[in-house]
């Protein structure tokens, strides 16, 4: 599903945020990253979706080589991957339900395909009955659900989330980790994003750990417990 | 929980292209009215921006309606061209009707129209509304003047002016005066009023195009946060572009409605002083406006302005914008 090949990743400012790295998450996989802030995590997961290129090396998304893929094509690959964000990113003066339809809309389905799904995720993140509401009527841990759903919703193969539990009390965390539990389940595949470790802990899925730019530790899920994470 | 709809990640195989064309159609009605409501939540502001679209069309238009009329007016002078001899005071008037008699006989006249001193005055006292002080004047400072109507042969602009110099060769011609002169001149300068009113619509449509592209600039700053986020989640820039250009078309239509508005208002406020000058020259002229398909241009341009102003702004915005 994603494969990194020796990327690396220096920003304008010279800083050298990926330095080689090299790794890969097989179709179907879930597994966290983790490491301390700066660590290079967001770094990947804007790679992956394009917000920011490689400086060398070669990112493969789907079996797309995402270096080949010029500006005017990035929304297509943009299509097949779910982003979850820490803040959201919700459209404030639109209601949940066309908050969550927006990518159906984007892709062109019809009306009545759209109202079918829409409702099918809001049903699964639990806010089926919240449709009309504005986000800004609902809870961080409501609105963090109404992302959920807006990333699903299209049944992309790949979701990304970037710190979906940072502003969450652990109870709404462990909620959400459920949910991503349910997507992987039916075959999703997920790349998450956190430094909330006594919740990755209690998960037991793949752990990749970063440090300084660096793949630090690549923790398979079956000898999880044999090391502590950092 | 339905279990049905999320089984089975794949990859997303978009929809059918009939789907895709109705959802098409879908999006261009709401994100039509959605650029309306835009306009609409900001009324005062945005309807000073449509105001200032709307004059700045109202002035050519203006101009053309006016340049329009002139053309109308002088139209019906231009075959005529005649010669008028002013003749000198001295003459009397028995010398008059001779010479009249004597020019009349030429090849290159068709037909002579002679008005003595007293008929002038006479014509004066009438005409002008001066008579009681015109009764005052002891003598009549008026000329006798004999007006010529060239023969059709005399068409060219150098044989009128070869048969104006050998009329005014006489003796007794003080002035000779070819009357087409002026219309020639009237013409020149409409023309180059015309031109000036070509040159400033191009301006004002520039300006136009200003505008609009600006107005649309500081909507695409004010959204920038939800041009982020639809990037995010797949949007192509003709998505991101459309309801901008909506809006951008809107702007147009409203003002071309306004300009519309304000130039029929400037039309019937004149009407009453038109008629009113026309009557004193005892002139039947009407001014004329803009007619129904004229008016449908003017729309038309306008809208036409509002789409490529913001269609101009709104590319080069939306490519700065990247999702951070």
């Amino acid at each position: 599903m994603i494969e990194f090949v020796d990327v690396s990743k220096r920003y304008p400012n010279g800083q050298e945020a990926l330095k080689r790295v090299t790794f890969s998450l097989a179709d179907g996989e879930m597994a966290f990253l983790t490491g301390h802030s700066g660590a290079g995590k967001s770094t990947m997961l804007k790679l992956i979706c394009l917000m920011e290129r490689a400086t060398s090396g070669q990112v493969m998304v789907n079996n797309k080589n995402l270096n080949r893929v010029g500006k005017r094509k990035i929304p297509d690959v943009r299509r097949d991957i779910g982003m979850i964000f820490q803040d959201h990113r919700l459209l404030f003066d639109r209601s949940v339900f066309d908050n969550v339809a927006l990518p159906l809309m984007i892709a062109g389905y019809p009306q009545r395909e759209i109202g079918r799904r829409v409702r099918a995720a809001l049903d699964k993140v639990g806010l089926l009955s919240k449709e009309k509401y504005t986000p800004i009527m609902l809870s961080g841990g409501e609105q963090q659900r109404v992302g959920i759903a807006r990333a699903v919703v299209n049944k992309p193969p790949l979701l990304l989330a970037d710190e979906p539990t940072g502003n969450l009390d652990p109870e709404l965390s462990a909620e959400i980790m459920n949910l991503f539990k349910q997507f992987n389940q039916v075959g999703v595949s997920l790349l998450i994003a956190s430094h909330d470790l006594s919740l990755i802990a209690q998960m037991h899925y793949r752990t990749l750990v970063m440090k300084d730019g660096l793949l630090h530790q690549d923790r398979r899920a079956e000898n999880y417990f044999e090391e502590d994470v950092l | 929980m339905s279990q049905d709809t999320l089984t089975g990640a794949r990859f997303s195989q978009g929809a059918t292209f009939s789907a895709k064309l109705s959802m098409w159609f879908r999006l261009h009605r709401i994100e039509s009215k959605r650029g309306i409501k835009d306009i609409f939540s900001n009324p005062v502001s945005n309807f000073m921006t449509v105001l200032v679209i709307a004059i700045a069309l109202a002035l050519p238009t203006g101009l053309h309606i006016f340049l329009q009329n002139g053309q109308t007016l002088f139209q019906n002078w231009d075959g005529v061209s005649r010669i008028s001899l002013f003749l000198k005071s001295e003459v009397s008037d028995n010398r008059l009707q001779q010479l009249a008699k004597e020019i009349e006989v030429r090849k290159d006249v068709a037909k002579v129209t002679v008005i003595s001193k007293t008929q002038a005055l006479e014509d004066f006292k009438q005409t002008s509304g001066f008579s009681e002080a015109i009764d005052q004047l002891d003598i009549n400072p008026l000329p006798a003047v004999i007006e010529i109507q060239p023969a059709g042969n005399v068409i060219s602009p150098e044989a009128s002016d070869a048969m104006l110099q050998s009329l005014k060769a006489l003796p007794e011609v003080e002035i000779a005066k070819l009357d087409l002169e002026w219309v020639r001149r009237l013409h020149a300068i409409l023309q180059f009023a015309e031109k000036i009113a070509a040159a400033l619509s191009l301006a004002l449509a520039a300006s136009v195009l200003l505008i609009v592209g600006n107005t649309i600039r500081l909507s695409v700053q004010n959204r920038r946060e939800e041009i982020e986020i639809v990037k995010l989640v797949g949007a192509t820039d003709a998505f991101i572009r459309r309801p901008f250009l909506y809006t951008g078309f809107w702007y147009g239509l409203l003002a071309g409605v306004c300009c519309w508005v304000l130039i029929s208002g400037s039309l019937y406020w004149l009407d009453d002083s038109i008629r009113l000058l026309a009557s004193e020259y005892k002139s039947q002229f009407q001014l004329q406006g803009l007619n129904l398909v004229q008016n449908l241009q003017l729309i038309g341009v306008a809208c036409f302005l509002g789409l490529l102003g913001s269609w101009l702004s709104v590319g080069r915005h939306i490519r700065q914008i990247e999702p951070r």
